[in-house]
């Protein structure tokens, strides 16, 4: 049985495509067949982070018109096997997808792949419909902020109407010293808030945004970065193996370097 | 014994606009009566604000979801929907949502003629009512003075309220869950929070000042009691207690919950709540 998981936040640039791209590559990695979805019509850009770009031809909504077969439309990595990315059209208007569409068009995927993972637009209308309407289970992207916490508390209500009941918690952009020196969230405050289980911490760092420049996914890029290893830790944890949460303390807020178990487990 | 942490009253609503929220408007309702279920929608008339269909529907599916234990599988369902326009989509939408419930949508019960005709022609029985809404507990909008004594059954959820959700009973509202911040609760009367209030919760809203507010940790970030509005105290407690919010003579006070009933009684001359001496 494939795995479909929607990467999704409420509030815009917290880092879903981010997540879904470097993810994605990560479980790849671990051997296993990626199908990523870009489910953000209009503003897409997943085939950017992965340097996919200048390879797509088709996208999903040619599929849908019956332009092309779903196989053709699909790009493949060829640095990392297995990893598949169905682009979304940049220049149609997004209100030409509906949900039923984005649910043919993943349970055929489906079949060909162990795991699905769309990415979601921003906010919670007709492509985060479009985006929830086939998933079985759901991350949730957020950062230690007010708004964005809110936000994704929201996103877990409306995924729970839907019967989406597997939600687990990524928190990115985690800043040590600022965690420190109580001038932000801890990732203890946004659990506690939104009673979700946490799947991952990834730090703000960097190496990341080298990495979405380049349209190299860490695993590959940088693979040794403190961020390469929180996308990997997720990947193993999605695969159902017990990996320790990474504690990113700042000695006395510098670098992120010393490594520690925190969370029991 | 009695703490009263700093809640002061910030504001008391007294011009027009107080209205909306005193004319308490009632949504979606379940009621089961003789081995079926009713599902009442709010009539136009409690709707001063239209709410558009697509909020109706998810209230619909949120509720029906809450209850779904409530009901043997393949219950018959009447929809109330008094004087509301009802079309064949909407109809049809709210079936899908019934059918994800194992119920069944058998009759239809409204006083408009186009929502009549149009369940008929979807296949439905339809009862006819002359009166607005049958059903309604409060059928005419009580004037925001006269505290109201008739009211719906206790509504009991066991989920968290999140962000963006809102909770509205023409009764009391009972939360085993926590209230996020964004989530609302408003209840005509009395809410109880058996986990933290972190959002907005309205007692009374009607206009009934003998409501309160109870909850295991007060972390709100507004309470309202008919037609009065606090906020919380600049510090919020490290430890806290079991909290309950009431009318006093000067606003909206906290008190601690276990022995608030001993210490406190109702004054209805004064239309608030005082110390026993
Ligand atoms: N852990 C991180 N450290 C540093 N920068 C990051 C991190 N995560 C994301 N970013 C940066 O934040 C920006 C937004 O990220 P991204 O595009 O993934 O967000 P999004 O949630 O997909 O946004 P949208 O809602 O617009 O689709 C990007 O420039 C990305 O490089
Ligand atoms: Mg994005």
């Amino acid at each position: 049985m494939s795995r479909i998981i929607v990467i999704t936040s409420g509030k815009g640039g917290v880092g879903k495509t981010t997540v879904t791209s470097n993810l994605g590559a990560a479980i790849a990695n671990l051997g296993r067949k990626v199908a990523l979805v870009d489910a953000d019509f209009g503003l897409r850009n997943l085939d950017l982070l992965l340097g996919l770009e200048e390879r797509v031809v088709y996208t999903a909504l040619d599929v849908l018109a019956g332009e092309c077969r779903l196989a053709q439309a699909l790009v493949k990595d060829k640095r990392l096997n297995g990893l598949v990315l169905l682009p979304a059209a940049q220049n149609r208007n997004k209100e030409s997808v509906e949900p039923e569409q984005m649910k043919t068009i993943i349970t055929a995927l489906a079949k060909g792949y162990d795991y699905i993972i769309v990415d979601s637009p921003a906010g919670i209308e007709l492509g985060f419909r479009n985006s929830i309407v086939a998933a079985k289970e759901a991350l949730i992207v957020t950062t230690p902020e007010i708004a964005a916490v809110r936000d994704a508390d929201r996103v877990i209500g409306l995924l729970e109407a839907e019967g989406v009941s597997k939600i687990n918690l990524i928190v990115n952009r985690i800043k040590p010293h600022m965690i420190e020196e109580n001038k932000m969230m801890s990732v203890e405050d946004v659990l506690e808030l939104l009673g979700v289980p946490l799947i991952g911490v990834i730090p703000d760092n960097e190496a990341v945004i080298v990495s979405t420049n380049k349209g190299e996914p860490l695993i590959l890029g940088d693979p040794g970065s403190l961020p390469a290893l929180a996308f990997k830790n997720i990947a193993q944890r999605l695969e159902g193996e017990k990996v320790p949460f990474l504690n990113f303390a700042s000695d006395q807020g510098n670098i992120l370097t010393k490594l520690r178990r925190i969370f029991g487990g | 014994m009695i703490i009263e942490p700093g809640v002061s009253m910030d504001e008391t609503i007294e011009d027009a606009s107080a209205s909306h929220l005193v004319g308490f408007c009632s949504q979606v309702q379940i009621k089961i009566e003789d081995n079926r279920v009713l599902l009442i929608l709010p009539t136009a008339e409690e709707m001063p604000l239209e709410l558009p269909w697509s909020e109706i529907w998810q209230e619909i599916k949120y509720l029906v979801k809450q209850r779904e234990q409530s009901w043997p599988a393949n219950a018959a369902v009447c929809l109330v929907v008094g004087d509301r326009l009802i079309d064949n989509r909407q109809l049809q939408s709210v079936e899908e949502v019934l059918t994800e419930a194992k119920l069944r949508l058998s009759a239809i019960r409204t006083s408009r003629r186009q929502t009549a005709v149009a369940a008929a022609t979807a296949g439905y029985s339809v009862e006819q009512n002359l009166l607005p809404n049958p059903l309604s507990l409060f059928d005419v909008p009580p004037p925001s003075t006269e505290p109201v004594e008739m009211l719906a059954e206790p509504l009991y959820l066991k989920n968290t309220v999140r962000s963006g959700l809102e909770v509205r009973h023409p009764g009391t509202i009972i939360i085993l869950g926590d209230v996020n911040p964004g989530g609302t609760v408003i209840a005509a009367g009395d809410v109880f929070v058996w986990g933290r209030l972190r959002g907005m919760a309205h007692a009374g809203a009607r206009g009934n000042q003998m409501s309160q507010i109870m909850a295991l940790q007060m972390e709100f970030t507004q309470l309202r009691i008919a037609n009065s509005v606090a906020r919380p105290p600049q510090k919020l407690p490290h430890n806290f207690v079991p909290e309950i919010a009431f009318m006093s003579k000067t606003g909206i006070n906290l008190a601690r919950a276990s022995d608030f009933m001993k210490t406190h009684s109702f004054l209805l001359s004064e239309d608030c709540w005082v110390k026993k001496n």
